[in-house]
């Protein structure tokens, strides 16, 4: 990509002047009508009307057969004008029996809309039915009807330990430009960004979140991490730090984040997510569901598997947070400690875990 | 000696995919194969001798390579595949049926075979290949194991001709020159561009001109209804249709267009891009189908489609030098990645010879 060519800026810029026309009254309703017009002399094409096909079909089911059979040839026309209507009788009993099973067809998939354009009524209750339900279901799984602001008090990460556990990884964006923070909360990461002149933003769901991190000036936005990564143009960011986002969402979506970010990030672009260590016992058994919107533990081995299917090259895993209680492993016996060193790992190791991988070098 | 054979159902002069096949051949000669190129219909004026594709049946050998170029469905493609060799198909894509129906019974019809063809073909082929990342994907899907994207090679140096004058002063004095190059078919949606002109007549510059390049023969009905269009919108002499062109009045065009513009929503890879990006006017394109691949980060690509944007893109990368130069330098830069020599390479390795 040319550096002096930014393709954003220049889409940015003629969106702007359709605006300005817009508002100049130039580009007014009259102009949009114009744009409309129809092309002339038959049917609209298919492969526009695909994209309102019930609308479409209900005209079409009105729709006369238009074929003209004269042939405008010079001199041999009248014989081929001929030919053509004594071909068009002999077949017209066959041709019956073809339209009769297509009416059929017609009718029966006319019954299942109704030709004013929308679902047959029935239908459309029952799917407002289904997804009312799978609405509720989704709410009750993750509780969302919880106050949050009290869980984040009682429950949410104290700042300084964010801070620290960021540290961890700010050295791997050094030097990089457009670092996206995928749940960026507060803001925190950011600002280690900004303090050491990295360049980035974040998104996050929570619009608190999003004021809180713009207060402190920085680039936040309030977006669903998917949508936003799906949108992203390819190769437009070189870096992705996301800490306690993957517990979040589901195999399929996660899955799909990855790639999507296969096609948004730079050659050789770091990604760090961050999320809890399952790997211990007692996080994964018992810490990981202290917050109900967490819907699925992600071993750390699985999660490597995922970002090396998915083509990220360099993958590994580090894990960080000790826990706070501890068996002490000061025996002088050394099975004894062995075994307290053991039960340690299982029970009381390293509360989160990363996993970090590279965009491959194109 | 093995050989390697290319067929296609048609050899035409001046055509991007013949070109392209007679591009080949000189290469695959050039590695020490021998090569001919074979077809069921040869149009006059081939720059080399044109065989009749009956000839295979005698000539192949079990350690033959075979390449279909395969662009259309052809009852030909399905006794050939019997033959025994090594079977290679070029993708060179096939435009859905859904664009001519209603509009061209026949083209719709041909356009359902071949898509059909396509995936009956796909147990009898040892390897195929796509012209562009979108293909391969068409042909996983068609059904077929082993698939590479390979571009298709241009002879760059075809173009170093001398433009015709006469386009050239046709098209003196007008500030905005709109340029569309692709056959006339429902799929390129040329319609579109000349409601586009409407709104760049009205509101952006009332003698902007904008001409359609390319052969109408195949779709009659199609392009009777773009005249009536650009009629009814008061556009008379503003839509200009040249047919088929020779090589230095297509020259003409590009170098005398002041931007190349498509709303086509189907193209298999896309030679006018990188035709234009190669001659010098910048490209404003909808992101549709290998559009965005061809073009990658050297064109205007408009996420969706949206007339009034289209313009006013067009308008932008006329009036502000800085972006129409960036745009520039960018499209020579881009035209460098199909580099013929790189591309031969890469069929080279790809086909295992």
């Amino acid at each position: 990509m040319s550096d002096s060519l930014d393709l954003d800026a220049l889409l940015g810029e003629v969106r702007e002047r359709v605006r300005r026309k817009r508002e100049r009254g130039i580009y007014g309703p009259d102009v949009e009508a114009m744009l409309r017009t129809e092309l002339p002399g038959g049917r609209r094409l298919l492969s526009d009307d695909m994209k309102d096909p019930v609308g479409a079909l209900a005209e079409a089911l009105d729709d006369d057969v238009i074929y003209d059979p004269t042939s405008h040839k010079r001199f041999v026309g009248p014989l081929i004008t001929l030919a053509r209507r004594t071909l068009i009788s002999l077949l017209r009993w066959w041709l019956a029996a073809l339209t009769d099973r297509q009416e059929r067809i017609n009718r029966l998939l006319a019954a299942t809309y109704d030709v004013e354009g929308r679902l047959a009524p029935r239908f459309g209750e029952r799917l407002s039915r289904l997804e009312r339900e799978w609405q509720q279901w989704r709410e009750h799984e993750v509780a969302a009807n919880l106050h949050s602001v009290y869980f984040q008090a009682r429950f949410g990460g104290d700042e300084p330990v964010i801070r620290e556990q960021s540290e961890h990884f700010i050295e791997l964006f050094r030097g990089r430009r457009k670092v996206l923070d995928l749940g960026c909360g507060r803001g925190i990461f950011l600002t280690l960004l900004k303090e050491r002149g990295v360049g980035g933003y974040g998104i996050d769901l929570d619009p608190k979140m999003v004021a809180q991190a713009r207060e402190r000036g920085l680039e936040a936005f309030e977006q669903d991490a998917l949508a936003h990564l799906e949108s992203l143009p390819s190769k437009s960011i070189d870096g992705l730090y996301a800490r306690h986002i993957a517990e979040h969402v589901l195999p399929g979506d996660l899955v799909a984040m990855l790639r999507s970010l296969r096609r948004a990030l730079q050659p050789g672009s770091p990604v760090v997510f961050v999320t809890p260590n399952v790997a211990n016992l007692s996080v994964g058994a018992h810490t990981f569901w202290m917050d109900p919107s967490h819907l699925r533990p992600i071993p750390p081995d699985l999660f490597k598997f995922y970002l090396e299917v998915e083509g990220f090259r360099g993958v590994g895993i580090r894990t960080f947070e000790q826990s706070e209680q501890r068996l002490h492993e000061e025996f002088t016996d050394a099975k004894a400690r062995d075994n307290a060193r053991l039960l340690n790992q299982t029970l009381f190791g390293d509360r989160d875990y990363a996993v970090v991988g590279f965009q491959p070098d194109a | 000696m093995t050989a390697v054979h290319q067929f296609h159902p048609t050899l035409t002069p001046g055509d991007a995919m013949s070109d392209h096949i007679l591009a080949l051949r000189k290469r695959f000669q050039s590695w020490g194969y021998e090569s001919e190129a074979y077809a069921v219909e040869v149009k006059p004026g081939l720059a080399i001798e044109g065989h009749s594709y009956r000839e295979l049946f005698r000539l192949v050998q079990p350690d033959d390579t075979l390449v279909l170029h395969f662009s259309t469905g052809h009852e030909v493609f399905d006794e050939l595949v019997r033959l025994s060799a090594r079977r290679v198909l070029v993708f060179h894509n096939v435009t859905p049926a859904e664009f001519f129906v209603g509009i061209n019974p026949h083209a719709a019809a041909h356009a359902r075979l071949g898509a059909r063809q396509l995936a009956r073909l796909a147990p009898a082929i040892d390897l195929a290949i796509g012209v562009s990342e979108f293909n391969r994907r068409e042909l996983e899907t068609a059904g077929y194991e082993k698939t590479a994207a390979v571009p298709i090679l241009i002879d760059w140096s075809r173009y170093d001709v001398e433009p015709d004058p006469e386009v050239r002063a046709v098209l003196a004095g007008v500030h905005t020159r709109l340029l569309f190059v692709g056959r006339i078919s429902p799929h390129k949606r040329q319609d579109e561009l000349i409601r586009m002109l409407a709104y760049y007549r009205r509101c952006i510059d009332p003698e902007a001109l904008l001409t359609l390049v390319g052969s109408h023969r195949d779709q009659p009905q199609y392009y009777a209804r773009l005249k009536a269009l650009a009629e009814t919108l008061g556009l008379g002499g503003a839509v200009r249709f040249t047919g088929s062109v020779s090589l230095p009045q297509l020259v003409g065009y590009y170098r005398a267009s002041s931007c190349f513009v498509s709303l086509s929503e189907h193209e298999g890879f896309g030679v006018p891009l990188l035709e234009s990006m190669h001659l010098g006017a910048p490209v404003v394109a909808l992101d549709a189908a290998a559009v965005g691949e061809t073009v990658d980060h050297a064109a205007v690509l408009l996420p969706e489609k949206d007339l009034a944007q289209t313009a006013e893109a067009c308008a932008l990368v006329n009036e502000d030098l800085g972006w129409r130069a960036a745009l520039i330098d960018a499209g020579r830069e881009r035209v460098k990645a199909f580099d013929p020599e790189k591309i031969a390479e890469r069929t080279k390795k790809v086909m295992g010879l």
